[in-house]
């Protein structure tokens, strides 16, 4: 173990399994384009669920995509985390089979597998005997199934982490790889988060939101390689750092307020005004008045521009736990192909209607000399 | 023990233990319960266990929320919420610090789990048996988000300035919860810290170990030459943690110093615990906290009772420790496996048992496996000086975390 180190920890790789496509430029590319994935399910796929559409990874079957061995009992979520880390590993030259014990692996998640977890409980409810389950499922019914498939597919032997903090996930999940990474527990981490498409997911969301409006469930996993600036191999660009990450949780209803008071703390800890500031993206949660309470907050802050620059990440339908992983790719797959005119930090926020606010400070393009 | 810890940053204490359990609430009754030797084993409730052939569980019985949650809604909260909220207010209580002084911090709320509100989603799969999808009841969505065992914490203290989450890696959570605060308070990245772990008993989870044939058909005896697995339990231990300056300026009790932890994945395999990955997380428990094998006193075993587990577990100790080998107890025999709770409510075990100065029993033992050779201070508590003790805790997905508890002395002449 090493000591860890005081510089902040950089981005200098990301990929995207999200409804735009597999891979990192499918998803750089429908954000700039701001294309709505949205389509309408398969019935011959899906059992009934609430609302005929959802933003779904376009062909994606664990099975088909990863190969039959090792994947008979995998849920979607574990498929879909696995694909992502499959995918960063490749792209930063870890070989298949590699073993690494300094990797840490951070993935966050609402509740893993709502499908899994309900179908065992139906089983033994509906079975001829109450323990007549299918044991090849136990695993994926625990909520670091994910996490735990990565690290057995890739041989990530760090420190392995699910990180469950509703729809402010992200911010936090990112701020314990940095932990990791500052108190030398790792000397890399991959972060991302992930959620799938279920029936079971949909209507568990259709009902925590009183059964009203239709909602259009997103999945997919955005995934990021932390790392110190000063440990990169020579050759990887740094595309970001991470600046700050503020969290609170709102006590009178205010949310909106709320969401100033964790932005206006971010940018005052990291000593930046709101003028350095590119872009500033919320996660599109909207109260149970309708009212998108973080951009409310983030154009009072910021300006209309700012937060026009990124789009926010309910195009890509709910996507929960992952919504704010999949906001700060958005930002930098709109930053690879845009000028920046010297303000170079942008701000991801993130609400739950639990009242947690969370948010992350990004400073774009390789650090200072 | 400043001279062992390699971690830099400020020195980080227990101030603080609150405790539901199947042993009792509060941690008097859990103190006094873990000395005596008892268990609350008795056939599940929370759920109809018709059909299974055995459905001893440990439970906690007689469980009232109102008495300490005042704040909150309690049929917002689900049933792992609810022990994680009382077991915070209890832990505030314990440390004796002003909830006005929490409102001015920074606070870190960090709660580890296995299921989260798996109860409640038993709970909706019935109804959709019952009635269709459209009949899954609105309230019990609204509780199912596993990170509400840690927001839920917030409300009910009125703590706005938190960093707040859950820990979701299985039956190490509490573990994990437990390191990353110390972090968090050992960089100064917060003051306070109320962290450690909450599970309920659900069928979802009772009938994965029984199908995987790891359920004892009576009483969890773990070590033992006849084990035959776990009892699900339940409950939620949250500890406070702060820094020692922070504790001493404010005179407060201490129970003992968090003197490291250390965190692996087997990578190996999906429920199977492995011997290298587990003894590599030892290690870097250790090596964090500046402490040789042959300093520590009390091993806190994951202990789950059944074959696998036990048989791995002495291996890779008696690996690292050799002829060093202290005793290694299990204090799931009392309490059963409390998931997510396990090494939380084990770690507020570890505490009392350095500042009662006696080892908590094995119970249920009648004869020790040859595999399991390690000395598990069968059915009867000791008494014993405690100075470093060993938590550890692994889990589904391989994800290990040990944590090391240090007895604190109070403030010492510098060693000319």
């Amino acid at each position: 173990m090493s000591t860890g180190t005081l510089n902040p920890p950089v981005i200098s790789a990301w990929t995207a399994i999200s409804p735009f496509g597999h891979d990192r430029a499918s998803f750089a590319d429908g954000v700039r384009a701001r294309r709505s994935p949205v389509s309408a399910l398969d019935p011959e796929r899906w059992s009934p669920a609430p609302g005929g559409a959802a933003c779904t990874v376009p062909g994606f079957e664990p099975r088909e995509y990863l190969g039959s061995k090792g994947t008979r009992a995998m849920n979607r979520v574990s498929g879909l985390a696995v694909a992502a880390a499959k995918h960063l590993l490749a792209d930063i030259g870890v070989e298949p089979g590699d073993e690494r014990d300094d990797i840490g692996f951070v993935l966050g998640t609402t509740t893993g597998s709502v499908q899994s977890m309900m179908d065992l409980t139906r089983a033994s409810l509906t079975g001829d005997k109450p323990d007549h389950v299918e044991p090849a499922a136990v695993p994926g019914c625990v909520m670091n199934c994910a996490a735990g498939q990565a690290a057995i597919w890739h041989g990530l032997k760090g420190p392995n982490a699910t990180i469950a903090a509703g729809r402010t996930t992200g911010p936090h999940a990112l701020n314990y790889a940095r932990r990791l990474l500052r108190t030398g527990r790792a000397t890399r981490v991959l972060c991302g988060a992930a959620e799938e498409y279920s029936p079971a997911r949909a209507w568990v969301e259709h009902h925590r939101r009183g059964g009203d409006d239709p909602v259009v469930i997103g999945e997919g996993c955005a995934m990021f390689l932390l790392e110190p600036a000063d440990l990169r191999p020579p050759g990887r660009r740094v595309l970001g750092t991470l600046a700050g990450f503020e969290s609170r949780v709102c006590l009178d209803g205010d949310l909106a307020g709320t969401v100033a008071v964790a932005v206006r703390a971010l940018l005052a800890a990291a000593g930046i005004a709101p003028d350095q500031v590119w872009a500033a993206t919320g996660s599109g949660f909207t109260d149970a008045a309708g009212e998108p309470v973080e951009t409310v907050a983030l154009r009072a802050l910021f300006g209309d521009a700012a937060v026009d620059r990124v789009p926010s990440a309910d195009l890509l339908g709910d996507t929960a736990s992952a919504s704010a992983m999949f906001q700060l790719a958005a930002i930098l797959g709109v930053a690879e192909t845009a000028g920046r005119a010297g303000a170079d930090h942008t701000v991801v926020t993130t609400c739950d209607d639990d009242g947690s606010v969370a948010c992350t400070l990004l400073r774009l393009g390789e650090p200072a000399a | 023990m400043s001279e062992h810890s390699t971690a830099p940053g400020r020195r980080v204490v227990i101030t603080g233990c609150g405790v539901v359990s199947s042993l009792g609430t509060g941690i008097d009754e859990f103190t006094a319960a873990l000395r005596a030797g008892r268990s609350n084993v008795r056939p599940i409730s929370v759920f109809d266990t018709t059909g299974f052939e055995h459905n001893n569980g440990c439970e906690v019985i007689g469980f009232e929320p109102e008495r300490w949650i005042e704040n909150v809604d309690i049929e917002s909260l689900g049933r792992a919420s609810r022990f994680s909220t009382a077991a915070a207010r209890l832990a505030v209580a314990d440390s004796g610090i002003d909830l006005d002084v929490l409102r001015e911090a920074r606070c870190l709320l960090s709660v580890g789990t296995t299921d989260g509100e798996s109860h409640e989603l038993d709970s909706m799969v019935s109804q959709e048996i019952d009635g269709g999808p459209e009949a899954m009841s609105p309230r019990l969505a609204r509780r199912t988000s596993a990170g509400r065992l840690a927001t839920s914490i917030a409300h009910e203290l009125r703590l706005s300035n938190v960093e707040v989450g859950s820990i979701a890696t299985a039956c190490s959570a509490g573990n994990y919860a437990i390191g990353h605060s110390f972090d968090a308070i050992r960089l100064g990245e917060a003051d306070f810290a109320l962290c450690g772990g909450a599970d309920a008993v659900c069928r979802k989870t009772f009938t994965s170990f029984y199908r995987l044939r790891s359920i004892a058909p009576d009483f969890c005896r773990p070590f033992d030459k006849n084990r035959l697995g776990i009892l699900t339990g339940e409950g939620a231990g949250i500890l406070m943690l702060e820094s020692l300056e922070s504790a001493t300026a404010r005179g407060a009790r201490i129970y003992g110093e968090v003197l490291g932890y250390g965190l692996s994945c087997d990578a190996h395999h999906p429920v199977a615990p492995h011997q290298g990955g587990i003894a590599r997380c030892m290690e870097l428990a250790l090596a964090n906290a500046g402490v040789k094998p042959a300093e520590v006193d009390l091993i806190s075993a994951h202990g789950t009772g059944t074959h696998a587990n036990d048989k791995t577990e002495a291996a890779a100790i008696r690996e690292l420790f050799g002829d060093d080998t202290p005793r290694v107890v299990s204090m799931k025999s009392m309490l059963g496996h409390s998931m997510g709770a396990a090494s939380a409510l084990a770690a507020i075990g570890c505490s009392v048992a350095i500042t009662e100065g006696f080892i908590p029993p094995t119970i249920n033992h009648v004869e020790t496996d040859p595999e399991c050779a390690v000395d598990c201070v069968p059915n009867v508590a000791v008494e014993a000086d405690l100075r470093i003790v060993q938590n550890n805790g692994w889990a589904f997905g391989g994800n290990n975390s040990v944590v090391l508890i240090g007895r604190y002395d109070g403030p010492r002449e510098a060693i000319a």
